[in-house]
Order: structure tokens, then sequence, then C-alpha cells
């Protein structure tokens, strides 16, 4: 079938790269956006522009929270399919376990826990009896925000970089997870591809013919940054490897149970209730002996985790973990204690190396560490992955151009179309979401959803456009699709923050004089963009013009030779 | 902090000076920025080894800043936007790349 191995390389590259590319340009787009998604949030809920809160107090501010936290409407619908009978209303379910979280970024706090139900399961292996509910507070208040309040960066655009926001069985993650075994094997076929690896490195040559320079940068893109491209791939799977291999819920499960009974002898964490009612101790003073303990250690800190189980039971346990502001693992030095009487059960001990490079390897991409500096790189990796990837589509077309023929002429049709939508489109998206933010009305109901209706509407506009303007594809011309959807994009970007400014009041020369980045980040990050899209349009205006010129002068679609020179 | 901050400014200095020194070892590279002069044997030895050290002393200066861990992703991905950078310097601006250089 192929000629020789690098050919057949190539056949794997481009096909696979085509069909799952479009699934990588969301994961690598909004995965760049999730770098930031917390300073996102600031900029779509203006009522938690604060600045970041540590770890509220248990005793006198989280605890009448987690007295007012409710198990979650969608958990109950969801888990209601899974048990005999009615679940009890919410009011009387019992908290078991809670959590909250915080990182160095956050002004609110994430909270949730487990409600026990008495429920029979319908699969009788299926041990799960808990609801969830979940919640974001005011850390300085005790406040619950609203969920229509939809925090874009956290609760959107990071689920859609991981899952693509296809909740049934899971499908988002596994889509995703595919398009990540296969980003790996494009980046190996990739290398085998490239004649010239590090002879052309630092190779670009914009003023080449299309074809030339958009796979020099196709491959510019791909070698610089791919150390980035194979760590993110790979530790993007293995955060969910327990999703694409549930062992311990299938073949190894009776052995998985075994070692969670095993763990909490060793580690001294009671494993089940003991049945018997027990008051809770002081939690700030176990914060207080957790900070004594971190600073003894000559790592002092503050909290970034804090868990409790078996709440009001006598083998109740409190977890506190600290914030991984300054490492690269998430959070660590778990200190444990007796929830009753506030004795110290455990201190987890140094890490195993295996552990460690775990915490290591998934820090790296979950990145909470307090780093500006590389969570800008990373914003430049994850860019220049969707260079790479628009870059790849655009070479595709652009190769097949020049001998467009019948059916071929439809494939190339759709695959420019569908370019200009994960492309251009996706930015439209983005910022038609962030303008419906700002522009729905602050007590509608439903606003949140609706903020994401318009997403996938407009979205879905997008495409029908870059579909009804492909025609001169077929001609050997450019899609004028591309240039009107980035002066789209720029117009929306600019209203963005335009509209900022008119509902909040904080233009950019109030948030840049307050060095409020988070806001003021948003907004400039909108406007270069916006700058770009402009420009870009402008340079393709350009193309199109030398393209169509040639067709007319010469009465067939231009070769090569005829597309002169330009940047 | 401050310090710090220094610290990584002066290795991101360096990852991109050995990453031009790199580029200028490359003889299509080096023609496009000196104007089509040959590039002599020991000149092209003398930037393969000037870029090393420049590589070296970045990384250097990244653990000095950080944690080894989180030095070792911080100095990945400064070499990829120097290499990027020099890339794109190349393509527009060849002719700056002198200054890195400016012997024969």
């Amino acid at each position: 079938m192929f000629a020789n191995f690098r050919q057949a390389m190539a056949w794997v590259h481009t096909w696979f790269g085509l069909v799952l590319g479009y699934v990588l340009m969301v994961a690598f787009f909004f995965g760049s956006l999730s770098v930031f998604d917390r300073e996102i949030d600031r900029w779509a809920v203006p009522e938690t522009r604060f600045a970041a809160q540590p770890m509220p107090s248990f005793d006198t501010v989280l605890k009448p929270v987690y007295d007012k936290l409710r198990a979650h409407p969608d958990d109950m619908a969801a888990t209601a399919l899974r048990v005999e009978g009615d679940i009890p209303h919410p009011d009387t379910l019992p908290l078991v376990s809670l959590y909250a979280y915080t990182t160095h970024r956050d002004p609110v706090l994430q909270i949730g826990g487990e409600f026990a139900i008495p429920n029979k399961p319908i699969d009788a292996s299926d041990d799960h009896q808990h609801v969830h509910g979940w919640a974001s507070i005011d850390p300085r208040s005790g406040a619950y925000l609203s969920e229509d309040k939809l925090q874009v960066g956290s609760d959107f655009f990071y689920p859609l970089h991981y899952g693509l926001h296809l909740h049934w069985k899971n499908l988002g993650y596994w889509i995703v997870g595919l398009a990540a075994l296969i980003m790996l094997v494009a980046l190996v076929t990739g290398v085998v591809m490239h004649r010239k690896l590090f002879k052309e490195l630092f190779t670009f040559r914009p003023h080449k013919r299309t074809q030339r320079s958009v796979l020099d940068l196709h491959n510019l893109t791909g070698v610089v940054a791919l150390p980035f491209h194979f760590f993110f791939a790979f530790t993007g799977l293995l955060i969910f490897a327990g999703i694409y291999f549930p062992l311990s819920q299938t073949a190894l499960e009776p052995l998985a149970k075994q070692h969670e009974v095993l763990q909490a002898e060793r580690t001294g964490l009671p494993h089940e209730p003991a049945g018997i009612a027990a008051p809770l101790a002081s939690v700030d003073a176990m914060v207080a002996e957790a900070k004594r303990r971190w600073a003894a250690r000559d790592m002092p800190g503050e909290v970034g985790y804090l868990y409790m189980d078996h709440l009001g039971d006598a083998n109740g346990y409190v977890s506190i973990f600290r914030a991984g502001s300054d490492q690269v693992a998430l959070v660590g030095q778990g200190v444990h204690f007796k929830a009753s009487n506030g004795g110290v059960l455990r201190e987890d001990p140094p890490l195993t190396p295996v552990f460690a490079v775990n915490e290591f390897l998934t820090g790296l991409h979950l990145q909470h560490f307090r780093h500006w500096l590389l969570r800008w790189l990373y914003v430049f990796g994850g860019l220049a992955g969707c260079v790479c990837i628009a870059t790849g589509f655009v070479f595709f077309v652009e190769k097949r151009k020049r001998q467009m023929a019948g059916q071929s002429a439809m494939l190339v049709r759709w695959v420019d179309a569908l370019a200009v939508t994960a492309v251009t489109g996706m930015l439209l998206a983005t910022a038609t979401m962030l303008v419906a933010n700002r522009l729905l009305p602050e007590d509608m109901v439903g606003r949140g959803v609706w903020q994401e209706r318009l997403f996938w509407y407009s979205w879905l506009a997008a495409l029908a456009h870059a579909a009804s303007r492909s025609a001169p594809v077929a001609r050997g011309l450019m899609s004028p699709a591309w240039r009107e959807q980035c002066w789209a994009y720029a117009a929306l970007a600019v209203a963005a923050v335009l509209l900022n400014w008119l509902t909040t009041g904080d233009h950019l020369g109030k948030t840049l004089a307050a060095s409020y980045w988070p806001v003021a980040g948003v907004d400039i990050c909108l406007l270069l963009s916006a700058a770009v899209a402009v420009r870009s349009a402008r340079l393709l205006r350009v193309r199109e013009g030398v393209r169509a010129q040639a067709l007319a002068t010469t009465g067939h679609a231009p070769l090569d030779a005829l597309e002169p020179a330009r940047g | 902090m401050g310090e710090a901050v220094l610290l990584l400014l002066v290795a991101a200095i360096c990852s991109f000076c050995a990453m031009a020194w790199f580029a200028l070892a490359k003889p299509a590279h080096w023609r496009q920025v000196r104007r089509g002069t040959p590039l002599a044997h020991g000149t092209r030895r003398a930037l393969q080894v000037a870029g090393s050290l420049a590589l070296l002393l970045s990384l250097w200066l990244c653990l000095r800043a950080d944690a080894p861990s989180m030095a070792a992703l911080v100095w990945l991905m400064l070499l990829a936007v120097s290499a990027a950078a020099v890339a794109f310097t190349l393509s527009w601006r060849p002719h700056w790349l002198r200054l890195w250089w400016p012997g024969r």
C-alpha cells in the first residue's frame, strides 16, 4: 500500500490528524484559556472582583455555610436513576463528608460534600450511596454565589477543554482522550515525516507561497513546543487514567476495596463510621497545628484543601492539606486529626517516588502553582498547538487545491469550512459568550444556561456561514469566510471590552491604575486579539485579491508561480 | 521575589541568545543574516559552543530561581519561546541577529 515507512507515517499523520484535529483544536484553545480560568471568572462575575482570599475560619465562617449546603438538583436527578424508590427531600439528608478547595488565585471558595441516602441501589454492586452538593461561596461573608452567575472560565471553558460538555456516558472524556492519544501519534509520525527537523528548526518563510509558508509554520510550532505538546497530551491522559482504565471498578474491584480497607488500617484514618455520635472539636485549632507542623518542616504555607469524613461520628476525621502554591503538585503535606478531640491521627510522610512522579505529572498540567511566567509560557505552548493544528488544516486544503476535481472538491470545501469553524468560529463563539455575559439582564432566570446556549448557537452560525461561503475553495481560491469571521471576532471582542466598561464601570484605566490584573488582563487580551484579527483580515484580503486576479487573467486556478511573494 | 524575577529575566535572555547562536551556526541562516557571507568552519564551532554554554547558563539560572521541578518546566518552555522568537526574527528582521555575532 505504501512505498516506504515514511509514506505510511504521512498517511496516519494526515488522516488521523484531520479527523481528530478539530477536537484537538478545542482542547488546545480552551486549555490555553483555562490557564487563566479564575481570571476569566472575575471578568464574568463582577461581584467577585476582589482579592484572592485564604481558606476562611471553619469554626466561624464555614460551619454555618455547610449547614446551608444541600444536595445539588443535578446530582439528585442522576442518583434517582441508580436507586430504588424516591430519594427523601434534600433538607432531610445528612451531610456525611465535606471538602473546601482554594488556590492562591481564588477570591471565591469551592465547597461541596456528600449526603447519605437510605435508598437501595438498583445494581447491587453499586455501593456509592450518596448524593453530592457543591457551591461557590464568598469566604469573607459565607454568602453563596448564585449558579446563574456562570463562572465562565472554570465552569464552562475549563470543562469544555477536557470533556466537551458531552456528559452522556462520559463521551466527552473519551473523545478528548482519543484525541490526546492521536496527538501523541501525530507527534511521532510528524517527527518521522519531517526530513529536516534540526536543519529547519528556525525556518519560517512567510514570503513564499501559502502552501510552503503554512507548512513552515506547522513544523515550527510543532517542533519548538514539542516537549510541551508531548507532556500535555500525555499528562492529560494520565489525569483521566481512572476513566480510561476503570480497573478499580471492574476487573480489580475486590482488590481495590481490600486496598482501601488496608490503607485505612495503615494510616489510622477510619474507613467506616463507628455509628456513635460525636461532637466536632475546633477545626481552627487543627488548622493552626497543621500550619505549625508545616513551618517546623521549613515549608510554611496556607491551607489548600480541607476534607472531613464521617461527620458527627466518633470515627470522624479532618484532613488538612497544604496549598501547593510553591510546588508543582497541587496540594500536599497532609495532616489528619481526630474530629472529636482534635488529636493528630497522622502526618503524611514524604511521597514515594512513584507518587511523587504522578503528582508532578498531573500538577504540571493542572498548574495551581504560583508562577506567572510559567503560566504565560503555557499559554504560548497552547496557542502554538492551535497554530500547529490550524496550519495543518490549511496545508491539507492548499495541497489539494492544485489537483481538484469532482469528489475531492467537495471534501476540500468541507475541510476548509470546518477549519474556518474550528479556528475563527471558535473565537467568535467565545467572544459572543463574553458579550452575552455582559448583555443578559443580571437577574434573569437561567442567565448561565443562556450564556452557554449563545456560545453554541454562535458557533453553529459560524459553521453555516463558513459552509455557505466555501464555493471559491473549489476553484482554488480562498474562502472569504476566514476574513469575514476575523472582522466579526474583532468587533465582538471590542464590544465585550466596551460592555464590561458600561456595565461595571471597570474600564482599563481604572483596573490598570488599581493593578487589578484579572480584569485588566482579560480586557487587554481581548483588545490585542482584536488587533491581530484585523491585521489578519487585511492580509487575507490581499491574498484573496491576488489569487482572484490570477484566475481572471489566466482562466484557470492559479498555480504556485502565479502567487507572488508577500508577507 | 524580586531576585527570582531578575534571575528568570536573565535566564530568558540567555535562552534567546542560545537559540540565536544555534540558528547562526546553520549556514543558511548565517547567510540570511550576513547577506551571503559564507560561514567559516571555526565560526560555526564557536557558535555551537556559545549556544550550548548559554543553554546551560539559562538552566542554571532557572534552578537558582525556582525549585528544580518547577525550574525544569520553566527552562523547557523558555527554550520553546526563544526558538520561535529567533525563527520570527529571521523571517522579518534577520539583520537584527548580526548584533549577536559582530565578527566575521
